[in-house]
């Protein structure tokens, strides 16, 4: 699951007269306990729930060599018990006091997430609480869950078609070892990880100092608050982790890779271009450029084909309607803590070529280096911004948003700022991104063919 | 500022509604400490209701106002669905609804595009599921033998997407040349939703539960692409693209007075006379157990699903098997993941679920598992199945799950819309006024025996209908232990 990180309309002021330019903010308080542990609250009193999310600032890019996965599979283990909880006891007491719960993992970090009614505020603390104290880890409880994620693994890659083909991907983009390698990791580390390593893991990164825990919803800030206390305000600190060195030697030109897929019926290109973690600015400008080229990230034109409203993004109207070279196409920045990848994936037509696809798609590049992008353009990208933005309402959307901003940028204001920066980038700003990032230096290349299978015939 | 105006929640003794909380022993696959505090009232919520008004051309609105943003969405019901799709020709109400934007006699399909991107709204028409979404799920939706029109936009700009919604609904020219590149394109997303194993399963399930009619397809084929022509949509169009007696849901940033007036107007030259409803016949259950076999060289997992034909929405079992269901495999406090995904380590996801919608209606459980136990995960997934038929269910996890569904109604108010897909469900079923208001009482009162007896007679297991997407030279021989089985090529149109 990746970040999504911009700003929620915040019920008590849209309640209020809408002036149409005007996104309502976040409104949070941030608090830092003794033991490290950062607090963000916000108090939202539309329905009678809260969310709580508690982010940890430990994602595969914290893993080593020869334990890839390995952030994911702890995931997996934070869910069979603590000292307080018993095995599945966690889910049910979520589950049966009218809530949900479920982890997420990502490069950068770890989090996990409660909604439930307010009435039940101790139970989601006292459940986060105590597995950030103590984890229940033994040699059984990590048996199955192996068994689980590597059965995730399965499903969501291994018996997809184009599965391999983002690992192949940032394989290519990333020489440092953070990203070079998946979130989902490989069968032969997920095989290696050991209870030890567990432990040692969870003693590191578990800590209160490395997590941020946010809460919103229709909760009162101070007696949250002396709550947050009673329940971790005693979870010892820890020394903190070293930080990762995201440092990637310089590239120094295209890279290219081709892939024969089994599960696939119809070819794919996929093309990238790495961005520096010194790169925000672009990094933003790249977002949006994303919307303008494909209708990504911003999100208007409807890309379900169908009825929608159609596509008028650059890439799809030439690819797809205009040449008819792909059935479809998308674009996005994968923003990250460290260098992140600018990504066009088109999904070939029967009988149209990969050189086909790729020479279209560098024309439109070169035109975002030659032109700035049109004011239109701009316009209608800012509007689907706006509208992305009011449509997250939920506690749980902004608890997420509050926790992932602190975790991996070291700023929950971020939750407002981001969207007022990206509505203000201009076209200046998307060529300059465009001619800094996506030249062929940083380019990569991955294309996909189908390939005939290795088993047997389908017969009647 | 507190929004009690459209809430009415309190607090209620979870003792008053229930027996009290038994002391908390544990069950298979959980371990219960009992020291987390919890809080034993349960929020009782009462639903907000919407205002409902008919207008001038038949359609009956159902109007939910929420202030929260500054959104405001509508959805049309309309006669237009897979169901009524000429025999031999699957697809044509969704090549209706795909092209319904392709052109007016004023706009290109571009120029439509643009003026929504202007303004961020998104007008949408959809033709429904036919057998479309097979693996469960209940209300409306798939199954419901209507399609839908959709608008959603800024408040501010609501009544320009309204205007761009009634140029298309009312104008459609399906232009020639945008249905010749539409077909070029449904080739390749064909081909391309044949590598989905889930999608494979999926599909099957629908030719084996409802084999004689349009319910059997759950989109267009490569067969169909070839017969579907400009004229079978214009045909489709004119028949059922009509507003009579269709419901419609607004909800979002806008008064009740506000709603009629806008629609009355926009809506105002969009006329039509009713349409009969689609009639389809409800068998009963298969009565022979069967496998079918959906071969996928390559394949590392299987996907199994397993099935058959239950119940609908207004029959009076319905809750009791909403509850029998969340004690067997609604959700990850339920049976099914405690003890196939914890306990046994086979699959990544695993549940069960009864659809029952107006034309689907069946119970199924569906599981990803790697090729090499397919053999022990189908052998324990019907352990489950016959358990829960057999032996009565503990107290303690009858009250949890009873709890569940009474106690998560609170989260769903957080989503106005998800209120008024209730309320549509309960107009759309003839369900009693009442339905929500009286719903936690009407959970309290089932039994473990209420449990067993449905169990017992929807819960498939003699004659359970097994589909596996796998690699069949792995694992034909194995499925031949659970009942005759049946081969079936993915390529088969």
């Amino acid at each position: 699951m990746k970040l999504a990180i911009l700003a929620f309309a915040l019920s008590s002021l849209a309640l209020a007269q809408h002036a149409p330019s005007t996104l309502p903010k976040v409104k949070f308080t941030d608090t830092k306990l003794d033991n490290g542990l950062r607090v963000l609250i916000s108090e939202d009193h539309y329905a009678p729930v809260y969310a709580i999310c508690v982010a940890y600032k430990a994602g595969s890019k914290d893993e080593r060599p020869g334990r890839t996965g390995f952030a994911h599979l702890f995931e997996h283990m934070m869910f069979k018990g603590s000292e307080n909880v018993g095995m599945g006891e966690l889910d049910f007491l979520i589950y049966t006091n009218g809530g949900s719960s479920n982890g997420t993992t990502d490069n950068d970090r770890t989090s996990y997430y409660e909604t439930l009614p307010k009435n039940q505020l101790d139970l989601g603390l006292y459940l986060e609480a105590d597995r950030m104290r103590g984890l229940v880890i033994n040699q059984e409880n990590l048996e199955n869950q192996r068994q689980a994620v590597k059965e995730e693994r399965r499903q969501s890659y291994d018996n997809q078609a184009y599965g391999q083909t983002s690992e192949k991907l940032e394989g290519l983009i990333y020489d440092a070892f953070p990203y070079h390698h998946s979130v989902i990791g490989s069968m032969s580390d997920l095989d290696a990880a050991s209870v030890d390593d567990v432990k040692q893991f969870f003693k590191t990164y578990y800590a209160p100092n490395n997590a941020v825990l946010a809460l919103v919803g229709d909760l009162d800030t101070q007696a949250t608050l002396a709550k947050v206390k009673k329940y971790f305000g005693n979870i010892p600190a820890q020394t903190p982790p070293k930080a990762v060195d995201f440092t990637e030697p310089p590239k120094t030109g295209e890279r290219r890779a081709a892939l024969q897929d089994p599960l696939a019926r119809l070819a794919r290109i996929d093309i990238a271009y790495r961005f520096g973690p010194s790169s925000d600015a672009d990094g933003r400008a790249l977002s949006v450029a994303a919307s303008i080229l494909a209708g990504g990230g911003g999100g208007f034109g409807g890309r379900g084909g169908g009825g929608g409203g159609g596509n008028i993004s650059r890439l799809y109207q030439l690819l797809v309607e205009d040449k008819e070279v792909a059935s479809n196409v998308s674009a996005r920045a994968d923003r990250r803590q460290g260098p992140g990848f600018f990504h066009i994936t088109a999904t070939l037509r029967p009988g149209k070529t990969p050189e086909e696809a790729e020479a279209l798609i560098s024309e439109e590049i070169a035109k975002l280096h030659s032109a700035p992008v049109t004011a239109k353009e701009l316009d209608r990208s800012h509007i689907a911004l706006r509208r992305a933005a009011e449509a997250r309402l939920t506690a749980l959307s902004r608890a997420q948003a509050l926790a992932d901003a602190a975790a991996v940028y070291n700023d929950p204001e971020r939750v407002n700022s981001e969207i007022t920066a990206q509505l203000a980038v201009t076209a200046e700003d998307i060529q300059k991104a465009a001619r800094d990032q996506l030249i062929n230096a940083n380019k990569v290349v991955v294309v996909t063919t189908p390939a005939a299978s290795s088993g047997d015939r389908p017969k009647r | 500022m507190r929004t009690s105006r459209i809430l009415v929640v309190s607090l209620v003794s979870f003792a008053a509604v229930w027996a009290q909380e038994p002391a908390g022993q544990s069950f298979r696959g959980m371990v219960r400490l009992n020291r987390a505090p919890v809080s034993n009232e349960v929020l009782k919520v009462k639903l907000p209701r919407p205002v409902e008004r008919q207008l001038a051309n038949g359609i009956r609105l159902l109007i939910l106002e929420s202030h929260r943003a500054p959104t405001i969405s509508l959805t049309i019901s309309i006669p237009s669905s897979p169901l009524r799709d000429p025999a031999g020709m699957p697809g044509v109400a969704e090549a209706t609804a795909a092209l319904m934007m392709s052109g007016t006699a004023t706009r290109t399909q571009r120029q439509i595009a643009e003026a929504l991107a202007d303004i961020g709204a998104t007008v949408s028409f959809s033709a429904g599921g036919g057998g479309g979404g097979g693996r469960g799920g209940g209300g409306s939706g798939a199954g419901s033998g209507t399609g839908t029109i959709s608008v959603s936009a800024l408040t501010e700009s609501f009544d320009a997407a309204l205007a761009i919604m009634t140029g298309v609904l009312l104008h459609p020219e399906f232009p020639a040349g945008e249905f010749d590149r539409w077909k070029a394109r449904q080739r390749s997303a064909i081909e391309q939703a044949r590598t989905s194993p889930t999608g494979l399963g999926s599909e099957m399930l629908m030719k084996v539960l409802y084999p004689n009619d349009a319910r059997q397809f759950t989109r267009l084929t490569g067969e169909s692409l070839n017969k579907i022509t400009r004229e079978s949509l214009v045909e489709h169009y004119k028949k059922y693209y009509t507003p009579s007696g269709s419901l419609a849901g607004i909800v979002g940033d806008i008064t009740a007075k506000d709603a009629v007036a806008t629609l009355e107007k926009a809506l105002a030259a969009w006329k039509g006379s009713p349409v009969d409803t689609v009639a389809l016949p409800i068998a009963p259950p298969i009565t022979t157990k069967k496998v079918w076999l959906v071969n996928r060289p390559g394949s590392v997992q299987t996907d199994l699903v397993l099935a058959n034909r239950a119940i609908d929405r207004t029959n009076p079992d319905y809750i009791a098997c909403l509850v029998m269901n969340q004690v067997l495999g609604s959700g990850p406090a339920a049976r099914l993941f405690r003890i196939i995904r914890e306990e046994k380590g086979y699959t990544y996801g695993v549940s069960s679920s009864f659809t029952a919608t107006r034309y689907l209606q069946h119970f199924s459980s569906s599981m990803l598992v790697r090729t090499e136990v397919t053999e022990p995960a189908l052998a324990d997934l019907l352990k489950e199945f016959k358990e829960i038929r057999d032996v009565p269910v503990p107290k303690e996890e009858l009250e949890g799950a009873k709890r569940t569904l009474v106690a998560n109604f609170a989260l769903g108010l957080e989503n106005p819309a998800a209120v008024m897909a209730r309320w549509l469900q309960q107009r759309e079923f003839g369900l009693p006024e009442d339905y929500w208001d009286s719903y936690s009482e009407k959970i309290a009162a089932i039994t473990a025996d209420d449990v067993a007896r449905v169990a017992k007679k929807y819960v498939p297991y003699d004659n359970v209908q097994i589909i596996a997407v796998g690699d069949g030279a792995k694992i034909r021989e194995l499925l031949k232990k659970f009942g005759p089985v049946e081969e079936v090529a993915p390529d088969e149109k």
